[in-house]
């Protein structure tokens, strides 16, 4: 495997409280990849001493390739107007203004505003533009939807999608299990600083278990059964509801979802 | 070079465009220029010739202890100063603009004084204005050093205002500038003499061009500098 990032034994202390107890990552070039988390999991701790942006007690961190950074919580100059911000950043990186990439952020449509009249998804969408201002090979996008309306999110995943279709090594850090699923080759699970699940989101899914969920919806209203033996469970809540003579509106079938398992996880860990 | 000129023009408009530096630069330091030149010169025609260096320290020391700070604050003590970092933007770049951009905005402010004093109210003109400008700027670095260690000690607004009153008041009531020091008790001129009002005033009128009102500028602005680089380098991973 071609590594973009390699974490070994990262540790990471504030005073008395441990937030990383010696983390584990390894990352490859061109990979989608989420840090998931509950808030104060350590996610952003650990974002930023792999970008270099906090000091770190013990460990090893390797990056192999130009960075691109979009943080959690951002914020730049009250009267900077977006192309001056762009420009200022592009300066200093030594890089050209890429005008498509402007274009397709729609930077040029918020040009003649200054940084506090813009909304929060046009912040997003001006700090992504900062953050892939380099040409970076790897972009860190931490909570990158946070706040964000349904347009703005769904705007902003086409264009993770379109970083990823570029080859870019990308990696989130979120507590949106949607967004996680539908962006995301593997997934991490922080919890309490230590990972304790790294894989893809089906084998997330296989390690909780063959357990399904039965949605089912008659006219005295819906009920969820959950169950490791589907076949016999359907059989007897069909025979139940023929016996109770309630007609049958809807019935549906899952696995429970990434959050749902996300949730038994962090569950698990805190017993 | 081009990226450093490219973020001094930048940080110069974003100065013009803050109304709340437009106010400590401009407003408030000419409007008290207006209203004292026209009451001092009446009341005590002696004071045409040192007004120009009076209003000069009290604009200087609006500017740098009560504006500039807050400006500074606003970037260092916030999500900005992380922004640059993430971005490869260096750190020591906000504060060496925001100081170059707030020094031209305030020798442009003194320059209105220089220029409209002897026109409004009579007062004396800097006779030798090369030495004049010469004093001005290292009075005007020597207190804006002092406001960049105030922007990145104290990040809390509220804090900062009473900090910057805490060095602005004293400025103008014991630097000499609104009557003369040697009036004062011997206390209130012994610490009059901390700030480098006091100093910059004596240092900018006729004949104080010298090296006994040149040191202390010189002391503080090399210890408030050496300050602010290590304030910037410990800011790197807080």
């Amino acid at each position: 495997m071609n590594e973009a990032i390699k974490v070994t034994n990262l540790r990471k202390s504030y005073g008395e409280q441990v937030v990383l107890k010696g983390i584990d990552l390894s990352i490859a070039a061109g990979e989608t990849f989420a840090l998931l988390g509950v808030n104060g999991a350590g996610k952003t701790t650990a974002l930023e001493c792999i970008e270099g942006l906090r000091k770190y007690d013990s460990g090893n961190i390797q990056v192999n390739g130009k960075m691109g950074i979009q943080l959690q919580s951002s914020s730049l100059p009250a009267h900077i107007k977006p192309l001056e911000a762009v420009q200022l950043f592009a300066k200093w990186n030594n890089a050209a203004v890429d005008n498509t990439m402007l274009e397709m952020l729609g930077i040029q449509d918020i040009k003649k505003k200054q940084y506090t009249q813009l909304s929060t998804g046009q912040k997003r969408r001006l700090h992504l533009a900062l953050a892939l201002i380099n040409n970076p090979d790897i972009v860190f996008l931490d909570e990158p939807t946070a706040g964000l309306d349904v347009q703005g999110r769904a705007s902003l995943h086409e264009q993770i999608r379109l970083l990823k279709s570029q080859g870019k090594t990308i990696v989130l850090a979120s507590h949106d299990m949607a967004e996680v699923e539908a962006l995301c080759d593997r997934i991490a699970v922080l919890n309490h600083g230590e990972i304790v699940f790294c894989g893809t989101a089906d084998e997330l899914t296989e390690t909780m278990g063959k357990k399904y969920f039965i949605h089912i919806k008659t006219s005295q209203g819906g009920q969820t059964v959950e169950t490791d033996n589907i076949g016999d469970t359907l059989l007897s809540l069909l025979a139940e509801l023929k016996a109770n003579d309630l007609e049958l509106l809807d019935i549906k079938v899952d696995r429970g979802t990434l959050e749902e398992h996300f949730l038994e996880i962090a569950r698990r860990n805190n017993k | 070079m081009t990226t450093f000129l490219y973020g001094l023009v930048l940080q110069f408009k974003l100065d013009k465009r803050s109304k709340s530096l437009l106010v400590t630069y401009y407003v408030v330091p000419l409007i008290f220029f207006l209203l004292m030149g026209g009451i001092f010169t009446s009341i005590m025609p002696n004071m045409k010739e040192t007004l120009v260096q009076s209003m000069i320290v009290m604009g200087v020391s609006m500017g740098a202890f009560l504006g500039y700070p807050h400006a500074l604050a606003q970037t260092y003590g916030s999500d900005i100063k992380k922004v640059y970092q993430a971005n490869g933007v260096s750190l020591s770049f906000g504060l060496i603009t925001m100081f170059l951009s707030a020094f031209i905005h305030l020798m442009l402010m003194c320059s209105v004084i220089v220029f409209l004093a002897p026109v409004l109210f009579e007062a004396q003109r800097p006779e030798r204005l090369p030495l004049f400008y010469a004093a001005l700027a290292i009075y005007l670095s020597a207190s804006l050093s002092v406001g960049s260690a105030l922007g990145l000690i104290v990040k809390n607004q509220a804090k900062l205002t009473m900090t910057g009153q805490l060095l602005f008041l004293p400025s103008i009531m014991l630097s000499g500038i609104m009557f003369p020091a040697e009036l004062l008790p011997n206390i209130l001129n012994t610490i009059g003499q901390i700030f480098p009002a006091h100093w910059g005033y004596r240092f900018m009128q006729v004949g104080g061009f010298q090296i006994q009102n040149l040191w202390y500028l010189l002391v503080i602005l090399i210890l408030a500098s050496i300050v602010c680089g290590l304030l910037v380098k410990k800011q790197k991973f807080e």
